[in-house]
């Protein structure tokens, strides 16, 4: 490698004098400072909401808009009769590079659905958001659009979603009461299936 | 007796006004940042689900300093370290003693000065308190027991003595011009004009000596660019090892440390209470025309003025922190004795052999 | 013999042989669906169109006999497009069931597809709906949409099992695969149509939805369920403890080897392993105490010292097992016969299982039978287990070791509570949790046969390897690494630290072993030379040999490498 020679710029007198340049940028800040004050007070006033004075979005009351392709957390799409589209075919389960997903099968009576999965479970606390099982889902049975990203828990064990959480964005823990009708691995009942069809 | 009760009144006002405005520097502090970068700043402490702009950030900073634990490290010298947080905000506190925010007030036949301590050599009482101050860094830099801190404070105490001196030359410009060291004459002095248009001013005469002193100033209250001792969250400076409430002592005294300086800058350099044309019995304007005021109202006026003028200084002082980055330290002591304390001792000559040349 | 070319090479190919033969002796592949070197050739799925010179048209190359001269072209443009042809054709009723389907990701319409096809469909008709899921028997479920009607399952009711339940109805795209009214899919063999389904139409109905099958990983072993011990790979999976409710083992599918099975296995064999993950043993106890490895070996060494000491080593029995490695019966002998003196047996009466034929199902269900006999624990001169347990019960032996079996389908639940009072010592070691190891005195979990490496020797003087799938259950061991440690504990240590170690020891001592080793036992077992019971190396009665060597070559199962070194997971 060639050594480059960059010579230190030396400061002219106009720039050693501080100064006149403290007052440009002086110039800088105070043009953002009445700029965005005189805006703020317009605000109060109800006048010209649509020039922002802060980049700020409040967050808890105001959220910030979401791409379009934003990966938040995940869904379960459902069928016009509530059941999961999916199927149980486990390419997210194969697919997922944290191993969070865990999807159990079972035989559904309508020979032209044929399986659909009994337990499905992701463990957001090892999920890494990646969405490839978004990319690789063959029946579109899985989002990440449902624009939930404050996902806490306070232990390990709440942080795991399951069917009822995923195929209800907006049920949270702890999940009270399953109102799924076909059968499923419940935790509300320990585990045990819940259901019939 | 009355004049004592008139003196505490005046003082509790002086004292409330200024610790007021010290805390309210904290919200302008991180309100104003926040404008200037776009932002909108603290504003989620509320009472009531009031939240008034963040109004109640200082509340609930004194609060929680109050609360906080003080963790006194073994070792240290106990007494010192006590003492230095009280050093820095008494030396900051007493010197708004000199500080005359208004005009004389006449009730009958008792005329009151609009200032606490009337004190004829009141420059150098103020500056001596300003220097007093350098006790409080270097007592805590060495009662802290820690290397780090002693050497903190050595950098804020060489700091504080190198630019002492611009600041001290700078004023004597000042004083040579005006003739007197008693701030309230001085400030009567810059109510004359200059052709009946100009006021004559501090900043208007002496000009340099305005731009060192500001310099200075800023310097000697460790304000950013200069806030090397300090630093807050990058170098660790002389009270590294306080916590609690006397680590806010320590930044109360910053504070108010800066507003000394706005009073200053005020009282030389912008005509302390004096609004241009206005004489005691009214406006008195260039051109002839006259609006004759009431003697409270002209006194009031002196004391907005006074005080709209300080917080403008404060402003500026803050907008100026926002804007500069922080000075290398070697650049700060180049900048303090290769270039402010030459350029007010010839401030001084040039003003010396001016007055000398041309006499009043 | 004819000379032909394929893709530029010569090859010397038998007459009569075809295309499809030729080219696999060579190493070239050439798809196919309805091509089963096990079944007559068919030539309807027309997927294996190879070109050949001064021919007009493309030929199959499954029915397309070999001729002195020929050109052949596997991989012209002329042969691929009439591939990519045949596959649009045959995708064009399937349906897109590849999510839902427990052949995908073993399908050979996905894998030609991939390889072959890769066209842009054009088929925007409506795909003709039949019937879906239809379980047409105990193990298999049919969907006749799936179906390419290659008739491979056909033939083979029709060849191997000989019970002809499948016909292909109706015609044009309305042709389905079913069964004759009445009939169900129910013959012994009938698991290996789902084995030679080229696609999805046939599935098991005891695998169906249990696991991905890419999920799976693979093992070489041997069925353990009869004497004729048919080569298998097992299927398991460790990692996923959710599937199959922790079960490990989830199918078994046939292994070739042309002298024991060819491609297939029975029903018996195949469904037979839910034993290995269910109702294991776990935990050492004595007298239904947890115990631990440590104070059993130490107490039961204590014991079989204390006989030997008293030189009334008659006094000591062992009903050893037929289901036991020819290592483990080989330590068996060496230990209890020859340091202890004991009765040892390994012949006991099994309970009846799939009727015996003339094909693989044997009356003998246990594998190692004759390795037993050739051990001598077996057969004529070996004492009979009933015999000693009479014994036992009239008090003239103290200590007794049961290697796996159930005594209580033997002599019933009162005897054996009888058994277990009467003697000092009842040691039962084994795999499931039986009537005999909770009336023992000593439990010791051991190791399935997947589960440790060794030998079988199946009815017809074959010696076949079992290999090592994965490790045993948690706290049960090996039942050749107890036993050595047995003999350690006893002061008469052996040697051997391995399988493989205590083979050779038994190479070198047993006359029919001599000159083996798991070397030359590869992976598709070695007849054992003349024995000493005048057994006779009986030829394997169905295949001809000729075949089995080029099967080798698809199958890939390795006469060279070996297939029990160390595996990648999947």
């Amino acid at each position: 490698m060639a050594v480059k020679v960059v010579r230190r710029c030396e400061l002219t007198l106009w720039e050693k004098l501080y100064v006149p340049l403290i007052l440009g940028g002086l110039k800088i800040t105070s043009a953002h400072f009445f700029r965005n004050l005189f805006l703020h007070s317009a605000h109060r006033l109800g006048l010209l909401k649509h020039l922002r004075a802060s980049v700020t979005f409040q967050y808890p009351e105001e959220s910030r808009p979401l791409a379009a392709r934003f990966r938040s957390r995940h869904r379960l799409t459902v069928r016009e009769d509530g059941t999961p589209r999916c199927v149980g075919c486990m390419l997210c389960e194969t697919v997922c590079p944290a191993k969070c997903i865990t999807i159990v099968a079972g035989e559904h009576p309508d020979p032209n659905v044929e399986k659909y999965p009994v337990r499905f479970d992701i463990d957001l606390g090892v999920c890494v958001y990646c969405g490839y099982c978004v990319e690789v889902c063959p029946e579109d049975a899985i989002r990440m659009d449902t624009g939930i990203l404050d996902v806490s828990a306070y232990s390990r064990d709440e942080m795991k979603l399951d069917i009822h959480e995923l195929m209800n964005p907006a049920l949270r823990k702890p999940v009270g009461d399953c109102s799924l009708t076909f059968p499923h691995q419940c935790r509300l009942a320990d585990g045990q299936m819940k259901g019939g069809w | 007796m009355i004049d004592l009760a008139i003196k505490l009144v005046l003082a509790v006002f002086v004292f409330f006004g200024v610790l007021n405005l010290a805390a309210l520097h904290t919200w302008l502090e991180r309100k104003q940042s926040a404008v200037i970068q776009d932002r909108i700043g603290a504003n989620r402490a509320s009472i009531l689900g009031w939240r008034l702009m963040g109004l109640f950030h200082p509340l609930a900073d004194s609060i929680k300093m109050f609360m906080k634990e003080d963790v006194v490290p073994a070792g240290v010298d106990r007494t010192l370290h006590l003492l230095a947080p009280f050093f820095s905000v008494f030396f900051a506190l007493v010197g708004f003693a000199a500080i005359p925010f208004g005009d004389r007030f006449v009730i009958g036949d008792r005329v009151i000065d609009l200032q606490v301590a009337k004190i004829d050599v009141g420059l150098l009482y103020i500056f001596a308190m300003l220097s007093l101050g350098v006790y409080g860094v270097i007592l805590a830099g060495f009662a802290s027991r820690n290397n780090y801190a002693l050497l903190g404070g050595l950098r804020a105490t060489a700091q504080m003595i190198s630019y002492e001196i611009a600041l001290g030359i700078a004023i004597v410009g000042v004083v040579m011009i005006y003739g007197t060291m008693d701030l309230e004459e001085l400030v009567r002095a810059q109510g004359k004009t200059l052709g009946g248009w100009i006021p004559l001013w501090g900043i208007v005469v002496q000009p340099v000596a305005f731009v060192v002193f500001l310099t200075a100033a800023l310097a000697e209250t460790k304000r950013v660019p200069f806030d090397l001792p300090e630093g807050e969250s990058e170098i660790i400076g002389y009270f590294v090892e306080y916590s609690g409430m006397k680590f806010g002592m320590f930044f109360l005294a910053d504070f108010l440390e800066t507003i000394m300086v706005a009073c200053l800058a005020t009282t030389l350099f912008l005509g302390g209470w004096q609004v241009p044309y206005l004489m005691p019995d009214g406006f008195h304007f260039p051109w002839g025309a006259t609006v004759p005021l009431a003697q409270w109202t002209y006194v009031l006026l002196g004391v907005a003025s006074f005080s709209i003028k300080v917080v403008v200084f404060c402003w500026l002082f803050m907008q100026v922190r926002w804007t500069l980055p922080r000075f290398r330290y070697d650049q700060l002591m180049r900048l303090g004795w290769l270039g402010l304390f030459p350029i007010s001792v010839v401030n001084v000559l040039v003003t010396a052999s001016v007055l000398a040349f041309f006499g009043d | 013999m004819p000379i032909l070319t394929i893709d530029g090479r010569q090859i010397d190919a038998p007459q009569g042989s075809t295309v499809i033969q030729a080219a696999e002796r060579l190493g070239v592949f050439i798809p196919r669906y309805c091509y089963h070197p096990g079944l007559s050739i068919a030539g309807n799925c027309r997927i294996c169109l190879v070109e050949v010179e001064k021919n007009p048209k493309l030929q199959i190359a499954c029915n397309a006999p070999v001729t002195d001269g020929m050109v052949v072209h596997t991989k012209s443009a002329n042969a691929e497009d009439g591939r990519r042809a045949v596959l649009e054709f045959l995708l064009a009723n399937h349906p897109l069931d590849c999510p839902v389907c427990d052949q995908s990701g073993e399908c050979d319409l996905q894998n030609f597809y991939m390889n072959f096809g890769l066209y842009d469909p054009r088929f925007r008709e409506q795909k003709v709906k039949k019937k879906k899921a239809v379980a047409i028997g105990p193990h298999v479920m049919l969907d006749q949409e799936r179906c390419i009607l290659c008739s491979r399952c056909v033939r083979f009711t029709d060849e191997i099992s000989k019970t002809g339940e499948f016909g292909i109805f109706n015609r044009g795209d309305r042709a389905e695969l079913a069964l004759y009214p009445g009939q169900r899919l129910d013959n012994p063999y009938s698991g290996n149509v789902v084995d030679i389904c080229p696609v999805g139409a046939l599935t098991d109905r005891d695998f169906r939805f249990k696991a991905r099958v890419w999920y799976l990983s693979s093992a070489p072993t041997v069925c353990n369920r009869c004497a004729q011990g048919c080569n298998v790979d097992v299927h398991y999976v460790l990692d996923r403890p959710h599937l199959n409710e922790g079960a490990r083992v989830l199918r078994l599918k046939p292994r070739y080897n042309a002298d024991v099975n060819q491609w297939w296995m029975c029903d018996e064999g195949r469904y037979g392993f839910r034993w290995i993950d269910e109702g294991r043993l776990t935990k050492v106890r004595n007298r239904g105490v947890d115990s631990t490895w440590e104070q059993a070996v130490a107490a039961i060494a204590a014991e079989l010292a204390r006989l030997q000491q008293h030189k009334t080593g008659s006094r000591l029995a062992v009903i050893a097992s037929s289901q036991l490695t020819n290592e483990e019966l080989f330590l068996i002998r060496e230990i209890f016969q020859g340091v202890l003196g004991a009765h040892v047996t390994a012949s006991v009466p099994t309970p009846p299982g799939y009727e015996e034929d003339d094909f693989l199902i044997k009356a003998d269900k246990t594998p190692n039978t004759l390795g037993a006999t050739l051990l001598g624990l077996s057969g004529p001169g070996a004492p009979d287990a009933t015999a000693i347990i009479d014994e036992a019960l009239q008090g003239r032996i103290e200590a007794l070791w049961v290697f796996g079996h159930d005594l209580a389908t033997l002599i019933g639940e009162e005897k054996l509570q009888e058994l277990s009072r009467t003697l000092r010592l009842l040691v039962f070691s084994g795999t499931n949790e039986t009537s005999t190891a909770s009336r023992s005195h000593w439990v010791l979990p051991t190791a399935a046969y997947v589960e440790r490496d060794g030998t079988f020797v199946n009815c017809h003087g074959r010696i076949q390897r079992i290999g090592l799938a994965f490790p045993p259950v948690p706290d049960s061991r090996e039942d050749w690494s107890l036993l050595l440690e047995i003999a350690r504990q006893l002061d008469h240590p052996l040697a051997w630290r391995t399988p493989q170690e205590i083979f050779q020891g038994l190479a070198e001592t047993v006359a029919p072993f001599a000159g083996l080793s798991y070397q030359t036992i590869g992976s598709q077992g070695a007849l054992l030379g003349s024995t000493s019971i005048g057994f006779p190396p009986q030829e394997a009665d169905r295949c001809d040999s000729q075949r089995g060597e080029r099967e080798r070559a698809v199958t890939g199962g390795g006469a060279n490498g070996d297939p029990w070194g160390p595996r990648i997971k999947q």
